[in-house]
């Protein structure tokens, strides 16, 4: 019996088995570690993050960081944490509403456009398609000090609908890219035969390819989102103020107060990566399946 | 393949044979529906693009009188300029680290998540979470575990006895672009993990199994097969890779501001229109940039447009 279980550990454990146990746990040590290392800072005592050598656990944990952040504690608890919560709640907001709106302009323009790119015939296709996915290449600084002076001009700086266009603008060519081969990756002979029966065109792309390009749809939906929640350049020039400006922008601020406390910035990273981290661990099926054809597939 | 070509041939044939006013019509459609791509696309992207290139052949100086003509002369003070000339070589510096760690770490990566089991689902989500997080808070939280003193960076190699007491790495130009190349890396490599991996998932095993009979080491498998067939992916990665680490703002900013040891070519925009106020000389650079970065993802449009072409 015993011979047997050492017989089929030994037979589990060669050396290629255990040779790749460590690159897992290496490779996990590099993609976690970091994200590890700012959890476990934001949840010490203030006292204990200037230990020397560090604690790779905090000794004593509290949420104090946390309920400061979030204003549920009296001002009194904590003075630099209470009067962050007004604009760290505004700064969230700002993100979320900004990141929501440039993805539905996002998708429903690129659902569209792609669509037309991938199965409709009409003149100078190519050389619009080609244009606008070369803007992928173009540096969002190339074309921002014009765009600064229409945006002023226009009246939309540190508005809500500024920042959507310009992150429509910004994510569009990814987004049509990505619509396009999810929708010629799809069989043609649905729509070619729901056209003999004498559907619209129209009636075809709303009944049934869309409901059929759904996965590539949220695929693109997923990636627009994160692709917004992280834009840090656009907003440092286009939101000056508390009216706009987003979690990316606010949380470099806190670095650079002359109070610098290293446990408020780690809280506040670890809460601004909870929507990324609940898209890569929810929804990861999509999010790969967009990375993979955002690569010429 | 050939079916499905005289299928669509076929399809044409019989749409010419049908109403005169259908080419028509499709064209219509798919014109009215590109439209807002258009609009949005040509009113913030293509007009500031030109508006760019026109104005950087003025003086668009708020501090001094005037907008007169000035031709080349923002170009040709581009390349006589130490700051532009520090900021290309940082950039050139990132571009290498960069590309150089994330094809290797990538490769690695996706070799490793495709000889696992069913536990490459999990090792996948922790390997692409570094990508989806903000590059601003993946700098704030690096810069800390970098902490001189405090950071556990550090505490690690003196332990090591590598180093003795508080190593200041944003004291040292090459220490602190390695650094800021890292942080970088961090956050892209999964994309190149992810699209090698989907390259390897689409080699056919039977040419696995033929190596294998025939006798070929591990190596000389991925030389001979898992290379070779996975070139056309490589090079997108590659490429984009090159494009996201030419086009370094945001690691740059938060680590190490507008110190010139790491200022990156975006900064030097940035610092030019928007802290300087020279806004056509900042134009002109920005054009230079994109020139370069249209220059090396010209791979990406080239298969772009083949594959529109080949449709």
């Amino acid at each position: 019996m015993s011979e047997a279980l050492s017989l089929r550990l030994s037979e589990a454990l060669t050396p290629a088995k255990i040779g790749k146990g460590v690159l897992i746990a290496l490779v996990l040590l590099w993609s976690l570690g970091p994200i590890y290392w700012a959890l476990n800072s934001s949840l010490m005592q203030p006292v204990d993050l200037t230990a020397v050598p560090p604690h790779a656990f905090p000794p004593a944990p509290t949420l104090k960081t946390y309920s400061g952040l979030l204003g549920l504690q009296g001002a009194a608890d904590n003075a630099t944490g209470a009067s962050i919560w007004p604009h760290f709640r505004a700064a969230t907001i700002n993100s979320l509403v900004t990141a929501v709106a440039g993805t539905l302009g996002t998708i429903v323009v690129a659902a569209l456009g792609g669509y037309a790119f991938a199965r409709l015939r009409f003149p100078g296709r190519n050389i619009v398609f080609g244009l606008v996915v070369a803007t992928l290449a173009v540096p969002g600084y190339t074309v921002i000090i014009p765009l600064y002076r229409l945006m002023i001009k226009l009246g939309l700086v540190d508005t809500y609908l500024g920042l959507t266009l310009i992150y429509m603008s910004a994510f569009l060519p990814l987004a049509l890219w990505l619509m396009r081969s999810f929708f010629l990756s799809l069989p043609k002979s649905l729509e070619e035969a729901a056209q003999i029966d004498g559907a619209s065109r129209l009636y075809t792309l709303f009944r049934i390819v869309l409901p059929l390009a759904m996965p590539g749809l949220i695929a693109t939906a997923i990636v627009t989102f994160l692709s917004v929640w992280q834009q840090f350049s656009v907003p440092l020039v286009f939101s000056p103020t508390y009216a706009t400006k987003p979690l990316t922008v606010m949380i470099p601020e806190l670095a650079s107060r002359h109070d610098l406390n290293f446990g408020l910035i780690n809280a506040a990273g670890i809460l601004a990566i909870l929507p990324p981290f609940v898209v890569v661990v929810f929804l990861n099926r999509f999010l790969v399946q967009g990375l993979t054809a955002g690569a010429g597939k | 393949m050939t079916l499905s070509m005289t299928d669509s041939y076929r399809v044409r044939v019989t749409r010419r044979l049908r109403l005169t006013g259908s080419d028509a019509r499709e064209a219509l459609l798919g014109g009215s529906l590109v439209l807002p791509v258009i609009v949005v696309m040509g009113a913030l992207v293509f007009f500031p693009l030109v508006m760019t290139a026109g104005q950087s052949l003025f003086r668009i100086d708020p501090m001094r009188p005037g907008t007169p003509f000035i031709g080349m002369t923002n170009y040709t003070r581009l390349f006589n300029d130490p700051e532009v000339r520090a900021a290309t070589a940082n950039t050139l510096w990132l571009v290498l680290l960069a590309v150089v760690l994330e094809t290797l770490g990538g490769v690695a990566f996706a070799l490793l998540l495709q000889s696992m089991g069913r536990a490459r689902k999990w090792l996948l989500a922790a390997i692409i979470l570094p990508w989806a997080i903000p590059s601003v808070v993946n700098s704030l939280m690096w810069s800390w575990m970098f902490n001189p003193t405090y950071g556990v960076i550090n505490a690690i190699l003196r332990g090591l006895h590598l180093i003795s007491g508080d190593f200041v790495w944003s004291n040292n130009r090459t220490a602190a672009l390695v650094l800021i190349a890292l942080v970088h890396v961090w956050k892209m490599l999964p994309l190149t993990a992810v699209i090698m991996l989907a390259a390897l998932q689409g080699i056919p095993a039977q040419l696995y199994e033929a190596a294998k009979i025939d006798g070929a080491s591990s190596w000389r498998t991925f030389i001979s097969v898992t290379l070779p067939l996975t070139a056309g992916p490589l090079a997108i990665a590659m490429t984009q890779s090159t494009v996201t680490a030419f086009n370094l703002f945001d690691e740059a900013w938060i680590l190490g501001g507008a110190s010139l040891d790491t200022r990156s070519l975006l900064i030097e925009v940035y610092m030019t229109a928007f802290q300087n106020l020279h806004m056509s000389y900042g134009m002109a650079l920005s054009i230079l940039v994109m020139l370069a970065s249209l220059a090396v993802s010209s791979v990406f449009v080239l298969r772009g447009r083949g594959e529109t072409h080949s449709e």
